[in-house]
């Protein structure tokens, strides 16, 4: 392996775990604060994408615009589950994941329904074009996304550490009930999260179907990715899920240059399950008496 | 069981057992009630592992490993009945091998587990390219053979396939109350109230679980091995489709998870009233009941899927 | 030699010390009370000894074997049976199953006939009164059947040592007295006994010799009443002795 692949490779890498931070993010979010894992967390960023492709073949603007829309359109169902979380019942992680299997089949369904057949891509030119950086040849649409990424990590880290919301955020994520106890409206900030946290799914699913090709069962590994970066990041903090995602890439394109791309998704799903297997109590910890 | 269930589980027995001929051995309506017979012992074996309180999302996992072993060795000559059975080996032997992360993992954790297992799994036989086929799969499985009862062009051969279904759902029914009278019951009821506890008491609790993983993964691997030599394909998205994960817990969990038949009847139900009612109308939304369904029982079970791992098992020594 | 003996067990949760360096030893037959303030370490003495807890240093020897390595189950058969300060019942099955449970699987292999298993239900659930309920939900009954409930499950696996974390506290005189009861009974068993009670009254009344804990460390071990002779000990440790 030549020294420029391996360079390559690591900054592709970079460029590709920015993205999968941002991508994890909303699940992040609404996991630090309600306890929940929300398993429709990739078909909604899928759902995001299928919106967005769809206004780019109806009104052919720059993809970067329709981002603001797609986040827009999902905050109604931000409200729904929103709705339904605040219903869930002990024990309540695995209540979760129940109520969100069941949602995501419907979503995936329903998805299926509306787009049948091939798969589709936001082939816009201006995102296609490749860039020199360096002495490395770099998709521009990737570096955009990543920029985005970085940006959108850094203004939620800032926003979270040095505001009112913020701090109502990481009180409710720590302890519900004592931030209610301090005054702190938990139920607003809650809402806001899932606000926050759909809006990015759906502007995350543009950006998305501009790299990858959509199709209606594809968020499952979305969402798979998602809950291993939530497991290495500790729920929560910005800063860090975008050092996992970063490790994530970087780890994903260096085994994907040794195994070749077709093991894809077995690498994903044996990094989902090593990573439950070593943390062990990590994502649930075990009762102690 | 009280006399009035006792009756009408009897009657529905009779009714599956006399279907073939009274609906004029109509191959879509054999075809339609062996699938959800196919469900049913599904379900069945999902409720087999939650009653020891393990809760899969990954049985897709053992269907499609079931499925895959039945048709390979099919092809390569066997006959379907030892393909099949083969397959069921394997299915087991593929539900002992994550049931061992259950003694390091539980709950949500266990349940995404098994998730991430039943994706690896999926994976592999769609790149696995020599041996399965990869994303095209497998075609040309054999035919079970038929029975020559009434004649093999009146049902399309299904009636054979139809009885086979319906002594499979029997067998693992047979199975899980055998379980809930033995040793093994009581083993798995305590491990799932509370498994310190059951440890205390003398209970080795991973060895026990892992009889409920094997039996669960031996079920469901069988109907995986049924499916495919009725469907005649074998492809990933087919067999290890989320589907096989998500309808046996939606079923059992409706149904009743740890009642021996409320999964089965919930399988049935669910099925049915989906292939005949919404299919034909709304296609898009046939899978609507199947979400309802767990959107109830995440938020409207007593309790949630706490109380539904409730059952009282009543003293018999 | 002693049928218990515990080496220099410590155990730290993170940075909290809960035993440091305690040594016991215990001999067949004997009845032994520990007592000792909230958080002394009590129980968590009880976790090591039963298996759910390793301890940081130490070691525990029971019959010749030694404990600390050893999982719960494979405890449980050497020979030790203990009950839980809050009853913790299969709190969805029946009392005949909860205490089914132990006579089925105390050992490798346990008594086959079911006939047997039933006699000894029956008898165990005769010996703490509860054979009329032996068909509700362990979740149904009250405080005192529940910690009667805990005493047949420990039985159940036919202990010769016999772990007991506040059978009496939180009952009425009258299930106190009852809990007097079994004490004595046991005893004349031949069973041997550890018991934590935080009633120094109740423990001085059954108990051959007395252990105090404090801060886990063993600060006091002799016959009741050099121990409880010791005003400062009573006042310092025992003091809180609200029981009537
Ligand atoms: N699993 C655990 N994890 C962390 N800390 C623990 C754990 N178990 C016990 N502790 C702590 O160790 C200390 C000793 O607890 P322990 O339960 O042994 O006390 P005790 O003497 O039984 O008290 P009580 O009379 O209240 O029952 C306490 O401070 C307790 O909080
Ligand atoms: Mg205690």
């Amino acid at each position: 392996m030549s020294p420029t692949t391996l360079a390559h490779a690591i900054v592709a890498g970079v460029l590709l775990g920015c993205f999968y931070a941002l991508m994890a993010l909303g699940f992040s979010m609404i996991r630090s604060v309600t306890r929940a894992l929300n398993l429709t967390h990739g078909d909604l960023i899928i759902l995001g994408g299928y919106l967005g492709y769809w206004l780019w073949i109806g009104s052919g603007l720059h993809p970067l615009f329709l981002v603001p829309v797609a986040a827009a359109a999902l905050l109604p169902l931000a409200l729904g589950w929103q709705w339904l979380f605040q219903r869930l019942r002990e024990p309540k992680e695995l209540s979760s994941l129940v109520l969100t299997f069941g949602l995501s089949l419907f979503l995936q369904n329903g998805m299926l329904a509306l787009w049948p057949g091939e798969y589709r891509l936001i082939a816009s030119e201006a995102l296609t074009a490749s860039v020199s950086l360096g002495g490395l040849t770099l998709n521009r649409g990737r570096l955009l996304v990543a920029g985005l990424a970085l940006a959108a990590v850094g203004s939620l880290h800032v926003a979270l550490g040095h505001s009112r919301w913020g701090r109502a955020v990481r009180a409710t994520s720590v302890d519900r009930e004592a931030a209610a106890l301090l005054g702190i409206n938990v139920d607003q900030a809650t809402q806001s999260t899932f606000l926050l946290a759909f809006a990015l799914s759906g502007g995350v699913g543009v950006l998305f179907a501009t790299l990858h090709y959509l199709s209606p069962s594809g968020g499952a590994e979305l969402t798979l990715l998602a809950i291993v970066l939530t497991i290495w990041s500790g729920a929560g903090h910005a800063r860090s899920v975008l050092g996992a995602g970063i490790l994530l890439g970087v780890v994903e394109t260096l085994t994907l240059l040794w195994s070749g791309p077709r093991w894809r998704e077995l690498i994903v799903a044996l990094m989902l399950l090593g990573t439950l297997l070593a943390r062990a109590g990590g994502l649930v910890p075990r009762r102690s008496r | 069981m009280p006399r009035g269930g006792l009756i009408a589980t009897g009657l529905v027995g009779l009714a599956l057992i006399l279907l073939p001929p009274l609906s004029g051995f109509h191959p879509y309506y054999l075809y339609l009630v062996s699938t959800g017979l196919l469900f049913g012992t599904l379900a069945t074996s999902w409720n087999i592992l939650a009653y020891a309180g393990q809760v899969s999302f990954g049985h897709a996992a053992f269907v499609g490993l079931g499925g895959y072993g039945a048709a390979l060795a099919s092809l390569h000559g066997l006959s379907p009945w030892a393909a099949i059975a083969l397959g069921g080996g394997l299915g087991a032997a593929g539900a002992v091998i994550i049931g061992l992360a259950s003694g390091r993992l539980q709950g949500a954790s266990l349940a995404l587990a098994t998730l991430a297992y039943a994706e690896m799994w999926r994976a592999i036989a769609q790149n696995w390219d020599e041996v399965t086929g990869g994303g095209a799969g497998l075609i040309g499985i054999p035919a079970l053979p038929t029975l020559p009862w009434p004649s093999p062009d009146v049902s399309g051969g299904r009636a054979g396939g139809y009885y086979l279904s319906l002594a499979l759902l029997a067998s693992v029914l047979a199975v899980f109350a055998g379980i809930l009278r033995s040793r093994l019951g009581l083993a798995l009821a305590a491990i799932r109230e509370e498994e310190e506890r059951a440890g205390l008491l003398g209970v080795h609790p991973l060895p026990w679980k892992l009889l409920a993983f094997g039996l669960s993964g031996f079920w469901s691997a069988l109907a995986g091995g049924l499916y495919v030599h009725t469907v005649r394909v074998v492809e990933p998205d087919l067999v290890f489709s989320l589907h096989f994960s998500i309808l046996p817990l939606v079923m059992a969990t409706f149904g009743g998870v740890g009642t021996l038949l409320g999964p089965a009847g919930a399988a049935l139900g669910l099925y049915l009233a989906s292939e005949l009612f919404l299919h034909p109308y709304v296609p898009a939304f046939h899978q609507l009941p199947y979400a309802l369904a767990l959107i109830v029982v995440a938020l409207y079970a007593p309790g949630g899927l706490g109380t539904l791992f409730r059952r009282r098992r009543h003293g018999a020594a | 030699m002693a049928l218990l003996e515990a080496r220099g067990l410590s155990m730290a949760f993170g940075g909290l010390q809960a035993l440091r360096g305690v040594d016991i030893a215990i001999e067949a037959r004997q009845v032994v009370g520990l007592l000792g303030p909230n958080g002394s370490g009590k129980t968590t003495l009880f976790n090591i000894l039963s298996g759910l807890l390793r301890p940081t240093t130490g070691e525990a020897r029971f019959d010749g074997a030694r404990l600390t390595t050893l999982p719960p189950w494979e405890i449980s058969r050497l020979g030790i049976g203990r009950t839980f300060q809050i009853a913790r019942p299969f709190a969805h099955s029946t009392v005949w199953d909860n205490v089914l449970v132990g006579v089925t699987f105390r050992a490798r292999r346990g008594p086959r006939a079911a006939l047997e298993r039933r006699r000894e239900v029956e008898r165990l659930l005769a010996t703490v009164g509860l054979l009329d309920k032996a068909r509700a939900t362990a979740g149904e009954l009250s405080l005192g059947e529940r910690k009667r409930l805990e005493l047949a499950m420990a039985l159940s696996t036919r202990p010769t040592l016999l772990l007991l974390d506040e059978l009496a506290s939180g009952l009425s005189p009258r299930g106190r007295e009852e809990v007097m009861g079994f004490y004595g009974q046991l005893r004349g068993e031949g069973l041997t006994i550890f018991a934590i009670e935080h009633s120094a009254r109740v423990l001085s009344r059954v108990a051959d010799r007395l252990l105090v804990l404090d801060q886990g460390t063993v600060v006091a071990d002799g016959r009741p009443e050099q121990v409880l002779a010791s005003t400062r000990l009573v006042e310092a440790y025992l003091g809180e002795d609200d029981e009537p």
